[in-house]
């Protein structure tokens, strides 16, 4: 981690330490706690897609079972929520694990073919479960819920417990924290990753794969590594979100939430560590943004995120970090300030470094 | 024994179906490694035309159809010249894409929804509700006119890549492209043609499917993950085995739901895919490696 | 001399900004039979994608019939009449032997002759015609060479470029591949070609250019070739 990346996040952490006496409205709050959790989401996405180069659109999946394992375990168990998380964090991993030893193996495409259907069929088995729920029925004999709740899904399994240690009006302060610091951690594991060999050797792979492999970088072990590390903070960030709301349903796996998530990954830049931050905020301001102007915001919001995706994709697939960067470098070399590097240069040295 | 004849009635329509969509699908991921994902929304362009032209301006139902077909083959270039016209030259094309056209296709989705609203429409375009019995199965005249259209369709799409010029031009693209610009084949028109082609398909599948049930802005999606599942199955690129696939595909749907239970269908063929994808990737007809790259 | 059909001046060329042609200057005169000859590696194959359009030069100039040709697509170059038989044949592999003959007669022009020259080439290579509904991934290492000069010979091209057509093969197919190559240069068609070694063209060739790290480092007949074996030691190791 360089010297300005760290003032970059020492100054972006006091900033949003000191968010919350600001005198901001509450639901502002709501907001950026909501984009602290999905930040979190993309940043570990972003270690899979763009450090790793595995095309996994399986996220979602992974974020609903640590969504959904919480809730099953508050409701069922009557455990708190505290408890579940590591637990959660867990049973994404093992999905993962699973679903990395499937198609790591496999070319871009295929994994991402196969991790679609993976959520695909976790959407469709929720929302098809309609059979009351023998377990159900010790906790409340009077209802009919299933297992999963269903289409509706399940409530009731506690949640932060802010509200009963800080009191009503600061509740939400509490939540905004817990967030912050899942974010936080999120984005000093993606730091540390992308700093690490594990990270230098995928720069390596992907600028120069022949040197790269006949200095032995396995490619395997380390897409299983981070495959593995990111899902736990993925699977903490729903557990952490279904803890937030006090509910989840199958609707954490469609479209919109994967179209959010997609647009704040690829216009903050793939496999550069500021990308996800930055996404996600200009993503969420946008979202704020529109839905404050257009009453009827909520369907046309999908149809600009969409052209955003896709222009972005099309006509700067580096996103904003990346744009942002190359301006960088062309005003240093204009003023002198640093000498124009032919790629294959930095591949070689990065390679030698990650090797050292 | 009416099971079974249920199950063929109802596999065989489904597999018609499926096999339109991911024929064009695998066409043009064949020609040039291209996972159209709006291929979904196309479908539904398609049978929203055929509202369009028929309700809307007026049309009788003969032309509304050929009409919206039209349509969705514009659809089809507008989309390669706003996305992969601009990407072909570009590291990572594959995935880049795929990405740029999730986008197009949740927004093409959603503008329909604002357009038509989230209620559904009956296809006009459908003759479900007049049938005969075969065996006390009832088998509307709909089904007929699907199998009919989808038997015609793929003979025409066969005889066209293997009889015609530029057919063989696409045949010719798909397996060495280098070598088909060396005969002079222009593969910037190929893929054009190739993704009208592929929407037009998709249309008509889109039409049929919304006959079956009913037309909304949503009903892509599920198709094309179904579209995707059997070209996976066939192998990527391999349009004849797609054909097959398709028909296994609708008849393992039907079957699953006739003797298990109808929503138990779609997650059947999803884990089946999944099995299929790890023990053969390269799909059950392939003959290529996975890796394309 | 004829006049040149084919010029190469001062060309460039390489991938991702690493140079693999530096400076390459020759002629092709119409009705001559031009070699190249070099290691592996040191941008035979460059060279030919370059004239034949696969890829953009980065400086200099090609002129074929006179006019400047630089940087056009291999669709716009195989219309002008430049053929390349590539390297590895590149057949359309599951296509038959007589679709993958079509696909050689694609354009118009050649389209319109195609019945009469197929039965030319069957001619030349009657092994295509025994094998013509066979799919092109079922033929033998010998069968796709002879399928990818057929291929190439449809399209109707006033230039051929042949690149390696040796590579690959068992002596015995080297020796009917060449064969066929002396037969076109009998009948007045102009060819250039690049081999790794000079065995085979040092009588066949009118001219002979060694290239070495991507330029070219001495040429001359292949009767002056012989005369000075130091050459060969040096450049080529024998």
């Amino acid at each position: 981690m360089s010297r300005r990346d760290l003032i970059i996040l020492v100054v972006l952490i006091a900033f949003a330490i000191a968010f919350p006496y600001m005198g901001v409205p509450r639901y502002l709050l709501t907001s950026a706690l909501v984009m602290f959790c999905f930040a979190t989401v993309v940043t570990q996405w972003n270690l899979v897609f763009g450090v790793a180069g595995i095309f996994s659109l399986g996220q979602l999946a992974i974020f609903a079972i640590g969504a959904y394992t919480t809730a099953v375990m508050g409701r069922y168990l009557d455990m708190n929520v505290w408890y579940t998380f590591p637990i959660a964090g867990l049973a994404g991993v093992g999905l993962s694990l699973l679903v990395g030893l499937a198609t790591l193996r496999m070319k871009g495409v295929y994994v991402a073919l196969l991790t679609i259907a993976i959520a695909q069929m976790m959407f469709v088995l929720i929302q098809t479960d309609t059979a009351c729920s023998e377990l159900n029925r010790i906790i409340n004999p009077q209802t009919c819920i299933s297992f999963t709740g269903g289409s509706q899904g399940l409530g009731d399994f506690g949640s932060f417990g802010w509200r009963e240690v800080l009191g009503g009006r600061d509740a939400v302060r509490g939540d905004y924290y817990t967030m912050l610091g899942l974010l936080v951690v999120g984005v000093l594991v993606s730091f540390f990753i992308i700093n690490s060999r594990i990270g230098l050797g995928f720069k390596a792979l992907r600028d120069n794969p022949e040197l790269a492999a006949s200095r032995g970088i396995s490619q395997f072990k380390y897409q299983l590594i981070v495959f593995g590390v990111s899902a736990f903070l993925t699977a903490v960030a729903g557990s952490f979100y279904a803890a937030k709301f006090k509910a989840v349903g199958p609707g954490i796996l469609g479209f919109d939430l994967l179209l959010l998530l997609i647009a704040m990954l690829v216009v903050g830049g793939l496999g550069r560590a500021w990308g996800p931050l930055l996404g996600a905020l200009v993503i969420t301001i946008f979202r704020e943004g529109v839905d404050n102007i257009m009453t009827e915001g909520l369907q046309w919001r999908d149809v600009i995120f969409g052209g955003i995706v896709a222009a972005v994709m099309i006509f700067m697939p580096e996103g904003l970090t990346g744009t942002l960067d190359r301006l960088w470098n062309y005003i240093l070399i204009k003023l002198g300030f640093a000498k124009a590097r032919s790629s294959t240069v930095t591949a070689v040295a990065q390679d030698k470094k990650a090797n050292d | 024994m009416n099971f079974f004849l249920q199950i063929i009635v109802s596999g065989l329509t489904l597999g018609a179906m499926y096999s339109l969509s991911a024929v064009g699908l695998s066409l043009v991921w064949g020609s040039f490694n291209m996972l159209n994902m709006a291929h979904g929304a196309i479908m539904t362009l398609g049978a929203y035309f055929v509202i369009i032209w028929f309700d809307s301006m007026g049309m009788t139902l003969w032309l509304a159809a050929p009409f919206a077909l039209i349509c969705a083959a514009i659809a089809g270039v507008i989309l390669y010249f706003i996305s992969a016209h601009w990407m072909l030259t570009k590291r990572a094309f594959d995935t880049n894409i795929m990405i740029a056209t999730i986008g197009i296709s949740i927004a093409l989705q959603t503008g329909l929804l604002k357009a038509f609203g989230g209620e559904p429409y009956a296809q006009p375009l459908s003759l479900r509700s007049y049938s005969f019995m075969v065996n006390d199965v009832p088998v509307s005249y709909q089904r007929l006119v699907i199998w009919a259209t989808a038997l015609i369709l793929m003979v025409g799409v066969g005889i066209f890549l293997s009889r015609t010029n530029f057919g063989r031009a696409v045949r010719a693209t798909a397996q060495n492209r280098d070598a088909a610009q060396l005969m002079g084949v222009r593969v910037r028109r190929v893929y054009v043609a190739v993704l009208a082609l592929a929407s037009v398909l998709a249309a008509v599948s889109g039409i049929m499917l919304s006959s079956m049930k009913e037309l909304m802005p949503l009903m892509g999606g599920e198709p094309l993950l179904k579209a995707f599942i059997v070209i996976i199955l066939a192998g990527l690129g391999n349009v004849t085995g797609a054909l097959y696939a398709a028909i296994l595909v609708g008849l393992l749907e039907a079957a699953v739901q006739v003797l298990v239970g109808a929503q138990y269908g779609f997650p059947a063929i999803l884990i089946f895919v999944i099995l299929v994808l790890i023990w053969k990737p390269a799909g059950l007809f392939g003959r290529r490696t996975v890796a394309r790259q | 001399m004829a006049e040149n059909l084919l010029t190469v001046e001062g060309l460039f060329a390489g991938y991702d900004g690493q140079p693999v042609l530096r400076d390459l200057t020759f002629d092709v005169p119409k009705g001559a039979l031009i070699a190249l000859i070099g290691p592996n590696g040191h941008g035979k194959t460059t060279l030919m994608r370059c004239i034949a359009g696969l890829l953009k030069p980065t400086t200099g100039k090609v002129e074929f019939s006179g006019k400047k040709v630089t940087g056009l697509p291999a669709e716009e170059m195989v219309s002008r009449g430049v053929v390349l038989i590539p390297q590895g044949d590149m057949l359309f592999p599951d296509m038959s032997v007589v679709d993958n003959l079509r696909m050689g007669a694609f354009l118009p022009a050649a389209r319109a002759k195609f019945s009469e020259n197929v039965e030319e080439i069957y001619g030349m290579l009657p092994r295509l015609k025994e094998r013509s509904s066979q799919m092109a991934r079922t033929l033998s290492g010998g069968e796709r060479r002879m399928l990818a000069i057929g291929r190439g010979l449809l399209s109707g091209g006033e230039i051929l470029l042949l690149d390696e057509p040796s590579l690959g093969l068992a002596p015995i197919v080297i020796d009917q591949i060449y064969e066929i190559i002396e037969n076109l240069r009998k009948q007045g068609r102009t060819i250039l070609l690049v081999e790794e070694s000079p065995n085979r063209i040092i009588d066949l060739a009118d001219h002979i250019h060694l290239l070495d790290t991507g330029s070219i480092v001495w040429d001359g007949t292949g009767q002056e070739l012989q005369a000075q074996p130091q050459i060969l030691e040096t450049y080529l190791g024998g």
